[in-house]
């Protein structure tokens, strides 16, 4: 059974929002466990959905299942750890949202209807959205409210967007269940301008929750003020969830024979969130705020790789592999950073490399695996991006992309060695933990092993996934 | 059948350029739970509905009981709250609000006749009062500064939007199970915009908008 992959963890929410916290602390890790269990027994095919009319498991939907599940282990480790140093005063309510987070991604990744796949999306914003202002200040509060009310109404439009989808089947006379596998296959049937209307609705709104500029705003508050376990589930898991619901479309209408003009308004968007994001990490003042500007970028090359297709469209997929993994673990080790100088300015932080030894280990070999630095993966996806863009001869596109990415490890750079080096002080209040190193490291180390050795199973999925807008290794 | 569905639109239409005129947020409340029975009473008179099964007498019932009982309950018990009365000092004024939301309705009109679609049983008026609706949601989120009037914008938005869907989707694809979901999202939704409501104005003591800005680059 299928949806036990999102039901489990939904049980062990409602379970942990009850129980004593020490309780749900093992709760949340054995959940976690679990998790990963039920991604394999997907991953090897073994559990079929029970209500298959809206739920099925597609190769993209399992890579983005794979991730999420794979972070989410490491990062229920290191809450726990995080959550015995602060005091929080509801940490109930935050293992219970982390567990209905958990279960609203996987539910994400596993609907084929495009109504259900709406529901899980809008479900994911609003049990997120108590993770944030768990601290309760009146900046996470403010966070919390721009996040709910700006993804909410990106969301609406969504909606609008698929209900613009539902027109195209009726005036092309199409009688299939409203899926987005149903549809693949009559897709050339469908009414091409409103497919188009839809198309635009759908990539605003689910393009507000993956963070793409201009709808970004939310991202960099939301991402800053939640406590760093929150951050890093939002910023390696949620956005892929929602990037699932643009390239779900985008492949719709690549079946239907609209793929150029859909590219083109991937690439559009892709590189305007670079450009925006390579503009405000020059001048950042807070490291969680940079991280979160990284994620935008991020973002935008992941669009902008899926819609040069071919080659690009295989190192999307990639990078979207290893940014969850190097970004959470660069999120993690903010915690760590944030809890030993009790600050998220830049500029009271400092000498990094003596006094935190172990965090700046992983903050700068995440920074330098987000920049595009071998061993890590990103170095290889953004690549191919890159060989794939000159193949399609998309030479202006091409050049901008190259040169946010210089301004933007320009900028981050400057703030990381002032972080790392620079002259401090002061005594540091919490000293590190292994509990809070290890998760970081391992998260890092994924990435390098993927970097040299991508198994065969992984591989063929990736290429499954993007066979149907024809990408692949020779594309 | 058809007349009486006119009604209701129209009714719908009225309750929208109230709310753009409405400075008090206890009377916007009341509005809102009028156009949410209204909207989910819609459906019903539709021509293209002919069979009325169980099921779609049960969910109409349930929706209901979410868009008009339980959405506005929570609202009326989030101004309770706030002890906040009336909208002070709006970004456009009301008079300005009323007449941009007559010029939605005119320019919905267009935009309807323009589309050129076959609407089930040429209900033209039924597309006009969605997008309206929709657009006046959307503006009353931008043009008002209390957090309590963006939520009835948010609203008023997505009761556009279901009206779209009404308007434009087949019955074969209506799924109770699915639109259950769509709405448990909405209630959801506004239960947690309702208590993060409550922290601000515990924390602000107020819910004006103008004052959350800490958050900037």
């Amino acid at each position: 059974m299928l949806e036990l992959v999102f039901l489990i963890p939904l049980f062990a929410g409602i379970m942990a929002t009850f129980l004593p916290v020490k309780l749900g602390r093992v709760i949340l890790v054995i959940t976690a466990l679990l998790h990963v269990q039920l991604t394999g027994m997907c991953w090897l095919k073994i559990s079929a959905p029970m209500f298959d009319d809206y739920f099925r498991a597609t190769p993209e939907g399992t890579l983005v299942l794979l991730v999420t599940s794979f972070i989410f282990l490491f990062i229920s480790i290191y809450s726990v750890s995080y959550m015995r140093e602060t005091e929080m005063e509801n940490e109930h309510v935050f293992i219970g949202c982390m567990l209905f987070f958990l279960a609203a991604m996987s539910m994400v990744t596993m609907a084929d209807h495009l109504i259900v796949l709406w529901i899980a999306i809008e479900a994911t914003t609003l049990v997120s959205a108590p993770l944030i202002f768990v601290h309760r200040s009146k900046e996470a509060l403010e966070a919390t409210w721009k996040y709910v009310l700006i993804c909410s109404v990106g969301i609406a439009l969504a909606l609008l967007g698929s209900f613009f989808i539902t027109l195209s089947m009726d005036i092309g006379q199409v009688d299939v269940p409203l899926a987005f596998s149903a549809l693949q296959a009559v897709a050339a049937n469908l009414d091409p301008v409103w497919l188009k209307a839809g198309f635009v609705f759908v990539v605003i709104g689910y393009g507000t929750k993956m963070g793409l500029a201009p709808m970004h705003t939310w991202l960099p508050d939301a991402h800053s003020e939640s406590p760093s376990p929150a951050s890093a589930l939002l910023s390696g898991a949620l956005l892929n969830c929602a990037f699932l619901g643009v390239y779900k479309t985008h492949t719709l209408l690549y079946a239907a024979g609209l793929g150029t003009y859909s590219s083109n308004v991937l690439i559009v968007f892709g590189l305007v969130s670079m450009s925006v994001a390579a503009v405000f990490i020059m001048n950042q003042t807070d490291y969680k705020r940079m991280l979160a500007y990284s994620s935008i970028e991020n973002m935008g090359i992941i669009a902008f790789g899926i819609a040069i297709g071919g080659l690009g469209t295989y190192g999307a997929m990639l990078h979207l592999i290893h940014h969850s993994l190097i970004k959470s673990s660069l999120f993690l080790s903010s915690g760590n950073i944030l809890l030993g100088y009790g600050t998220k300015l830049i500029s009271k932080t400092g000498n990094m490399a003596k006094l935190l030894p172990k965090t700046f280990l992983a903050f700068f070999a995440g920074f330098a695996g987000i920049s595009g630095f071998p061993p890590f993966g990103i170095f290889i996806s953004e690549l191919l991006i890159i060989i794939g863009a000159f193949r399609s001869g998309r030479f202006v596109s091409i050049g901008i992309f190259i040169f946010c990415l210089i301004l933007i490890f320009a900028g981050a750079a400057r703030l990381v060695m002032r972080m790392s080096f620079a002259q401090h002080d002061e005594d540091i209040l919490v000293q590190e933990k292994m509990l809070r190193i290890l998760p970081s490291y391992a998260l890092l180390l994924t990435s390098a092993i993927l970097c040299v050795w991508l198994p065969e199973s992984l591989y063929q999925t990736i290429i499954n996934a993007i066979t149907a807008i024809g990408g692949g290794l020779n594309g | 059948m058809i007349q009486l569905s006119d009604a209701i639109l129209s009714l719908v239409l009225l309750s929208v350029l109230l709310s753009l005129s409405s400075n008090r947020l206890m009377g916007l409340v009341r509005i809102m739970a009028f156009q949410g029975i209204l909207v989910s009473l819609v459906p019903l008179f539709l021509d293209q509905h002919q069979g009325i099964g169980a099921g779609s007498i049960l969910f109409l019932q349930i929706m209901i009981l979410i868009k008009g009982i339980l959405i506005p309950g929570f609202m009326y018990i989030a101004v309770n709250k706030v002890k906040m009365r009336t909208e002070v000092e709006p970004f456009v004024g009301y008079h300005a609000s009323l007449f941009t939301g007559l010029a939605f309705i005119v320019i919905s009109a267009y935009i309807t006749e323009r589309l050129n679609i076959s609407l089930p049983g040429g209900h033209a008026l039924l597309l006009i009062t969605a997008i309206t609706t929709m657009a006046s949601g959307l503006f009353l989120l931008m043009a008002r500064r209390k957090a309590i009037t963006q939520v009835i914008g948010y609203l008023m938005m997505e009761n556009g939007i279901y009206l779209v869907g009404a308007a434009l989707a087949k019955e074969s694809h209506t799924q109770y199970v699915v639109e259950f979901g769509v709405l448990l999202d909405l209630l959801v939704g506004v239960m947690i915009m309702g208590i993060v409501l409550h922290n601000i104005n515990s924390a602000f003591d107020d819910v004006d908008t103008a004052l959350l800005g800490r958050l900037k680059d």
